[in-house]
């Protein structure tokens, strides 16, 4: 062994002079583009709720904004009626998907892959789709309310946004009620039924408290779903205005940016208090699973199998029923007269029509890479890195999961509409925007999966003459890949079916698929509405199926979202 | 001009835990040192700060005679074979041991070289193109020491490289690494919990409690010449015997040894310690001359443990339990039972004197 002939060479000084910096540097840049495009737009919102013209200072400040909207009866109504509708979501969401839930975990029924792929479908579609489908079935000229009963009602208002939000965030709840029954012992039932406790005495006793701050934490993302959703209301909604149309109302219809702002202040309000109660709860609730392996399930009697089978059939059956219905009224000649089949509703009338779907695809696909790229080197600084700061880079990648988009969307209007801000009115606003508003999901999958490699591979590599950057590119990014994957098609997914973080920002050349789902409705061409909603649909479940291929068997369920 | 590895005053600081605690030591080139304590001692601390990974929060680390507590862990140049062996799942055999010269961008050619040169020092040329995952334990181990070779670093760090193998894979591993150490002429820094492992591989044991240095000395000075009580049942077996010193005798409830006079202690209450193989069963068809009346001390056989080539025998006497190993050849001639009435001699010169804490 020849010592003296390899000490010429050694790690370059430069590149150790770089590392030395480059995390600070990151982090900053991260901390920097989180807080000008998340921060700085919400700021402009308060400025503009507070002080006249949107103009800070002392001599401006003002609550004409606040008093007109309380004083104002119209206007004041968005509240109650939002708090109406999200609290009844929130409940029969919770209560609807804990049964499903209970049934997936807790009893040997058939069919729980079938079950739990449906149960998920309602990510892959915009939030439109289901006031689309409930029109076509109970609007006005609906198939079963106008023909098979001849009734005269019809659903439009509360009701139609209470069920089209259902079904919206069925999984969402479901992803954390399944998560937190699966953690939950099962022995503990059974240690209850030893003691003597009947049936509905374990269900009540011990099944429910024992998943209480799952219970808790679905209902709060739903009460935040539900409240900051723009996409159902502003469909199926009529005269019932909740906070979200609100804002749209005023800015769009009557520019009237003072009174938007002060709307989105009021709806931040309880969705950012709906978020940290989640929080809460979310933390708490992990100090309640225990490792402890599960034996299986006993086999459940036929009558409460025959009995959860129904109740998960007829779950299924009204989720199966929006998207059935939506494609059908896109194929039909004139839904619900002539079910003569014809591709005419695909030949879009609107500006947009096909262009949107590709600006909608490639922009999404930018989304994708830059989403998946960036919340992966947060989460690898916020896990592995604990340079300066790095506290405060965690709670600003978590902070976009409490602000509505229609409110992110809004600020950036009020930030960004400069002439000098030069990718203002580009398709890159809307890139910047989607990317921003899922950012916390995106960087706490990162994070979860970063803390699997194990800590001596870094310092293997850092003693072995590696710098931070090539650790992270010849280690860290191939150790991360599959969920590199999942993440950016779970960017790419929101970006194809996201309404409220985009409606302000598309303009006369950029146009987006899922807005234009709305502007062909509102325009009366409800069937080409549903012909553009199936267009997204067909495209994420294109790129569903290629993350499969590209992952392999390994490749586990990419809908694990929703638990922000 | 040989090329030392030194601590002064070493001092790590977690909050309100002090891990070191001011040790100094002096690492020669080529010495094979090892740290040998209980989990938590500071151990591996100390070999964390060697790498780079801790700061030290006072005192020094100098190599070569350079104070290098400020300097990155890249330029140490520093080899370390981790625990959990951490190679890189992504990449070959190859591959792994080629990445710290990809570092260094050496050239292409040498790389290929140097890889087939390691490859042939842990015996695993058959396997350069298989990954990790495809390797049993031992041979993972052996790809993480040829990877801290092979950029050729002037010390090799090793935190409990064999602790994740199974017995018979830990003695073989052990011979592997003392005679690359000794084949490379290369200085070693190694951490373990394991006595038997540390005294069979290192040159100099350094036994460490609670951030302290209890004793540092050849395996050879550590085991015969303890210098607490700590490292005494650390290190080894001893059975301990606490009393009080009178006039040249130690009295221990119910007997009276005659014991060397530890100088020096600054009160009678002692600790009196002595290896089971010390201690002698008399054997009443050829007793030996020359003992020491009151060293002899009457038991009753309770428990035999066959252990190879030494069985070990568990002795009840004045209600305490004394162990006593004896070469399996004697204790076959011997024919003893469990149950036997023995009489043991405990030579005055065998005892190791300690203060009480």
């Amino acid at each position: 062994m020849d010592r003296s002939s390899n000490e010429t060479y050694s790690v370059s000084a430069t590149s150790l002079l770089v590392d030395k910096h480059i995390l600070t540097g990151v982090t900053i840049l991260i901390a920097f583009l989180l807080v000008f495009f998340m921060l700085f737009p919400i700021y402009k919102i308060l400025v503009m709720s507070f002080f006249r013209e949107g103009i800070f200072g002392l001599e401006n400040f003002t609550l004409a904004n606040y008093i007109k909207y309380f004083g104002t009866p119209r206007i004041f109504r968005s509240l109650t009626n939002s708090f109406v509708v999200s609290v009844m979501t929130m409940i029969i969401t919770t209560v609807l998907a804990f049964f499903f839930a209970y049934a997936l975990t807790r009893t040997t029924i058939r069919g729980k892959g079938f079950f739990n792929t449906v149960a998920f479908m309602p990510l892959i579609a915009p939030s439109i789709i289901q006031a689309l489908a409930l029109i076509l079935l109970f609007g006005r000229n609906g198939l079963i309310t106008a023909h098979l009963l001849k009734v005269d009602w019809s659903i439009y208002g509360a009701w139609g946004i209470i069920i089209s939000e259902v079904l919206y965030c069925f999984p969402h709840a479901l992803v954390i009620l399944y998560t937190t029954l699966s953690a939950v012992d099962t022995r503990l039932d059974e240690a209850a039924e030893s003691l003597g406790a009947n049936a509905l005495q374990v269900f009540w006793k011990v099944t429910v408290p024992s998943a209480k701050y799952g219970l808790l934490s679905a209902a709060a993302l739903t009460f935040n779903l539900t409240i900051t959703d723009f996409g159902n209301p502003v469909v199926i909604g009529g005269d019932f205005n909740v906070l979200a149309t609100e804002i749209y109302a005023q800015v769009t219809n009557l520019y009237r940016f003072d009174l938007g702002a002060t709307v989105s202040v009021i709806l931040l309000v309880p969705s950012v208090a709906a978020f940290m109660f989640n929080y809460y709860v979310t933390r708490k609730s992990f100090a309640l699973i225990s490792g402890a392996a599960r034996p299986f399930i006993r086999s459940s009697r036929p009558l409460r199998k025959w009995g959860f089978t129904l109740y998960c059939s007829l779950v299924s059956a009204s989720i199966i029923m929006v998207f059935a219905t939506v494609v059908m009224g896109s194929f039909v000649n004139v839904w619900p007269y002539d079910w003569s089949l014809t591709l005419k509703h695909y030949r879009f009338p609107s500006l947009g029509g096909y262009s949107a779907i590709w600006t909608s695809f490639w922009i999404s696909l930018f989304v994708g890479f830059f989403g998946a790229l960036f919340t992966l080197i947060a989460g690898y600084i916020v896990e592995k890195k604990k340079p300066f700061g790095v506290q405060l880079l965690y709670l600003l990648s978590v902070m976009p999961a409490a602000i509505p988009g229609l409110v992110l969307g809004l600020g950036y209007i009020l930030a960004f509409n400069r002439p000098y801000y030069i990718f203002y009115g580009t398709p890159w606003i809307i890139i910047i925007c989607v990317v921003i508003a899922n950012f916390t999901l995106g960087t706490l999958s990162s994070i979860s999966n970063i803390k699997n490699i194990d800590p001596s591979i870094e310092e293997a590599a850092t003693s072995l003459g590696s710098t931070s950057i090539s650790t992270f590119v010849r280690l860290i990014f191939p150790l991360s890949r599959v969920a590199f994957f999942q993440n950016f098609v779970y960017f790419f997914m929101r970006s194809m079916t996201t309404i409220s973080a985009v409606i302000f920002l598309v303009s006369a050349t950029v146009h987006l698929a899922a807005i234009e789902i709305i502007w062909l409705d509102n325009d009366g061409w409800t069937a080409s509405a549903d012909a553009m909603a199936t267009c997204v649909i067909a495209i994420v479940l294109v790129m569903l199926g290629l993350l499969r291929i590209v992952m392999g068997k390994k490749g586990g369920p990419v809908m694990g979202g929703g638990a922000a | 001009m040989p090329r030392n590895l030194q601590l002064k005053d070493l001092t790590k600081v977690f909050g309100t835990l002090v891990a070191v605690d001011r040790v100094n030591l002096e690492v020669q080139e080529g010495e094979f040192v090892c740290f040998l304590g209980p989990s938590g001692c500071g151990k591996t601390t100390i070999l964390r700060m060697i790498t780079g990974f801790e700061t030290p929060t006072q005192g020094d680390i100098a190599y070569d005679g350079r104070v290098i507590n400020d300097l990155v862990p890249q330029k140490r140049e520093f080899g370390i074979v981790f625990q959990s062996y951490a190679l890189f799942p992504n990449m070959t055999v190859s591959e792994n041991i080629a990445f710290g010269l990809k570092m260094r961008r050496m050239p292409r050619e040498k790389i290929r070289n140097r890889v087939d040169e390691i490859l042939d020092l842990i015996g695993l040329r058959d396997w350069r193109n298989n990954y990790p995952a495809q390797l049993s334990g031992g041979q993972q181990q052996r790809v993480a020491l040829g990877r801290a070779l092979a950029p050729n670093p002037t010390v090799l760090l090793l935190d409990e490289p064999l602790s994740a193998l199974d017995a018979k894979i830990r003695v073989r591993l052990r011979a592997v690494i003392k005679r690359l150490q000794q084949e490379l002429g290369i200085t070693m820094v190694y951490v373990t919990h394991d006595q038997e492992e540390a005294l069979a591989i290192a040159d100099r044991v350094v036994v460490m409690q609670e951030g302290i240095f209890k004793q540092v000395g050849t395996p050879i000075q550590i085991y015969k010449n303890p210098q607490s009580d700590f490292v005494a049942d650390f290190v080894g077996i001893s059975n301990f015997f606490e009393g009080e010193r009178q006039d040249g005798t130690v009295q221990v409830k119910g007997i009276r040894f005659v014991a060397p006079d530890a100088e020096g202690l600054p009160s009678n209450k002692v600790i009196l310690s002595i290896r089971p193989e010390k201690i002698e069963i008399i054997n009443p068809e050829r007793p030996p001359r020359d003992l020491e009346p009151s060293n002899i001390v009457k038991g009753t056989i309770e428990v035999i443990t066959f252990l190879g080539a030494v069985v070990r025998i568990l002795v009840i006497a004045a209600n305490r339990d004394v162990i006593v190993d004896m070469v399996e050849k004697e204790f076959e001639e011997r024919q003893l039972n469990r149950g036997d009435e023995v009489e043991m001699y405990f030579p005055p010169e065998a005892f190791l004197v300690y203060q009480q804490d």
